[in-house]
């Protein structure tokens, strides 16, 4: 310690330490870290402090201590705000707050706070603590669970990387190849487009949440699989209903496969098989609505391979005739 | 002759930037508003933290915004004050977010973040000490090299002060200007609620700093919780920090002003309308009026929210979900 008091750095740790301690300033400072830093015994304080005419020392902290978890559990329940009208504030707050303590913010913006709330979600949830911890019906973590990750990739598709202004894979374009070129053309598909898959119907829930009125509670679901594409145009988020085989179909398609074959696999991921026009006809829909959803930057042409397995697909614009 | 040329009178005033007239902080609940009716404001104030990351509408409502709006960045990240090393590259985006909307200044707040890789997202107190004036200083030259521009630093709101400083809060910020050769963002409402919760005379403080330097005002409405002020911007400016305006007006001969409304916040008409009032403040010189109206205690009736209000700024972009 120089003339000047406490080494800045010191103090800065200190503060840290004493503001951000979940069981508040006196817990705070009289924790082994703060008094490692800044060995202060009772009334002592005011060695570091000063009090105002009106404050105590301790007083005066404890507006710092309050904002730091009042300001971080304000955004985090603006970024999942579902997920909090579900849990009701304090059930939502005592989560987020145990989730600050274990992931407090290394970031310069608030934007990535909730970056990993789904994930402490899932590691602490009550059943891997143990059989005792059963009280809780044994699903309702994966609701939870579901719910965050739908709320958190809504907002990380709002904010990263859009396709607004560029031109985009035309229905036009897709109805203009014959069968053999269209299936054997690889798509780009837009990086603001999320494949996600549920345990329980969020998407749909988080529908019925936004479209209730203050007073209205929407029904919990039964748990039942569901599959969503996130999107976004005009920087609006779009969220799309999607079947098993929809998934399939599009997850194959992101991930690189032509068209020919991502339908195969589509097929032999979805189960129940459907007749060939049926599974022509549903492929047709697809690529309508997923050109007119924007969902596809670009097709490459390459040289047709040997039919696939599955039946034709049928080019977009078959489908609307 | 030139012996008798003081430097504060060669200094330009406001550092050369040019006086924008009255701003308004850009905040997403009016961006629909800003873009339908491009309301007649000066300028616009845009959170840095909020765009220097988007590649959503934040990034696209400030370019459209900046082809016809002057826009300045205010950061809350910074942490000038603090320990931990500088980020380079969240100064790297910043520097390419103020050349993209061809940003007339870029701000941040005298005060540090966090230490230890941490983020409290709040404006922490820095002890007024020669070490930390010497720490400070450093890190702006650091930062302005890399911006290639002046950088302008706010006097935050403050709730404790520190036992071992050596000089007043004015003192610090008028030779942490000189040293680093820096411009000031004049916050007259953290002025008023810093000087409440210390018990310091807010028109001593005005009166205290190299004017020349000061670029910029921050005008924003505070809560009253009797024994202490915090500076919570849900509300209109009070009378007292009007005063103050007027003092900081007459010292300055007049720089661009920005009010910040960022907690229950109305519609955009009402917000700028605040800021307008400012003109009722504006030409008459420093001792016009009584200053003592500036010393005044908070009209009004205190706060009685359920809930403290929160210090601010804070401000976090909400998605758009059809």
């Amino acid at each position: 310690m120089s003339d000047e008091g406490p080494a800045l750095d010191v103090v800065q740790r200190w503060f840290q330490a004493v503001v951000t301690s979940p069981g508040g300033v006196d817990a705070g400072i009289a924790s082994a870290e703060a008094q490692r830093l800044v060995p202060l015994g009772r009334g002592e304080l005011e060695r570091l402090v000063r009090r105002s005419r009106r404050l105590s020392a301790g007083e005066r902290l404890g507006i710092y201590a309050h904002a730091y978890y009042a300001r971080l559990l304000e955004c985090l329940g603006e970024v999942f705000p579902v997920l909090a009208r579900t849990l009701g504030r304090e059930l939502f707050e005592s989560f987020a707050f145990e989730y600050l303590q274990r992931h407090p913010s290394r970031s310069y913006t608030l934007n990535r706070l909730g970056a990993s709330f789904a994930r402490f979600l899932e590691e602490t949830r009550p059943d891997r603590a143990g059989p005792s911890a059963g009280a809780l019906p044994a699903a309702w973590p994966d609701f939870l669970i579901d719910l965050a990750r739908l709320e958190w990739e809504i907002a990380e598709v709002f904010d990263g990387p859009g396709v607004e202004g560029q031109p985009l894979l035309s229905a036009a374009e897709v109805a203009g190849l014959g069968p053999e070129r269209f299936a054997a053309a690889r798509l780009a598909t837009v990086p603001c487009l999320r494949l996600l898959s549920f345990r329980f119907p969020v998407n749909r829930y988080y529908g019925a949440a936004r479209r209730a009125g203050p007073d209205e509670e929407p029904a919990l679901p039964e748990a039942a699989e569901e599959h969503v594409a996130l999107g976004r145009t005009h920087f609006v988020v779009h969220r799309y209903p999607l079947s098993r085989f929809q998934h399939a179909l599009l997850g194959a398609l992101a991930g690189g496969a032509p068209v020919g074959q991502a339908i195969a696999e589509a097929v032999a991921a979805a189960g129940a098989p459907l007749g060939a026009d049926e599974l022509a006809g549903e492929v047709g829909a697809c690529f309508h609505a997923w050109t007119a959803a924007g969902f596809f930057l670009s097709l490459r042409q390459e040289a047709p391979s040997p039919p696939p397995a599955s039946p034709r697909p049928r080019p977009t614009g078959s489908a609307a005739a | 002759m030139s012996g008798l040329v003081t430097e504060a009178a060669r200094k330009p005033s406001r550092l050369g930037h040019p006086n924008l007239g009255l701003g308004v902080g850009l905040r997403s609940a009016h961006f629909d508003h800003i873009l339908a009716h491009r309301p007649a404001v000066d300028w616009f104030e845009a959170i840095s933290e909020n765009f220097v990351d988007s590649r959503g509408r934040p990034r696209y409502v400030l370019q459209q915004l900046a082809e016809s709006y002057p826009i300045v960045l205010h950061g809350v990240s910074l942490s000038i004050g603090s320990t931990d090393p500088l980020d380079f590259d969240y100064l790297a985006k910043l520097k390419r977010l103020a050349a993209e909307v061809k940003a007339r200044w870029v701000s941040d707040h005298l005060c540090w973040t966090g230490v230890l890789g941490r983020n409290a997202h709040d404006l922490l107190p820095v002890p007024f000490t020669e070490q930390t004036l010497r720490h400070v200083v450093e890190r702006i030259r650091v930062v302005q090299d890399l911006l290639e521009r002046p950088l302008v630093l706010e006097n935050p709101s403050s709730y404790v002060t520190f036992a071992h400083s050596t000089m007043s809060e004015w003192e610090f910020i008028s030779r942490m200007a000189e040293d680093a050769d820096c411009g000031l963002l004049l916050d007259v409402n953290n002025v008023y609620v810093s000087s409440f919760n210390h018990d310091l005379d807010p028109v001593e403080f005005v009166r205290a700093l190299p004017h020349e330097r000061i670029v910029q005002c921050h005008l924003a409405g505070h809560s009253n919780y009797v024994t202490h002020l915090i500076d919570s911007h849900d509300a209109e400016v009070i009378d007292p920090v009007w005063e103050l305006y007027r003092l900081a007006h007459g010292a300055t001969g007049g720089v661009a002003t920005l009010l910040e409304w960022d907690a229950r916040i109305p519609p955009f008409p009402i917000v700028h309308a605040e800021v307008l009032k400012a003109r009722r403040f504006m030409g008459e010189r420093l001792e016009a009026r009584d200053p003592g109206r500036a010393r005044q205690p908070a009209a009004g009736a205190p706060a009685a929210e359920a809930a403290p209000a929160l210090p601010h700024p804070l401000h976090h972009v909400l998605p758009e979900v059809a």
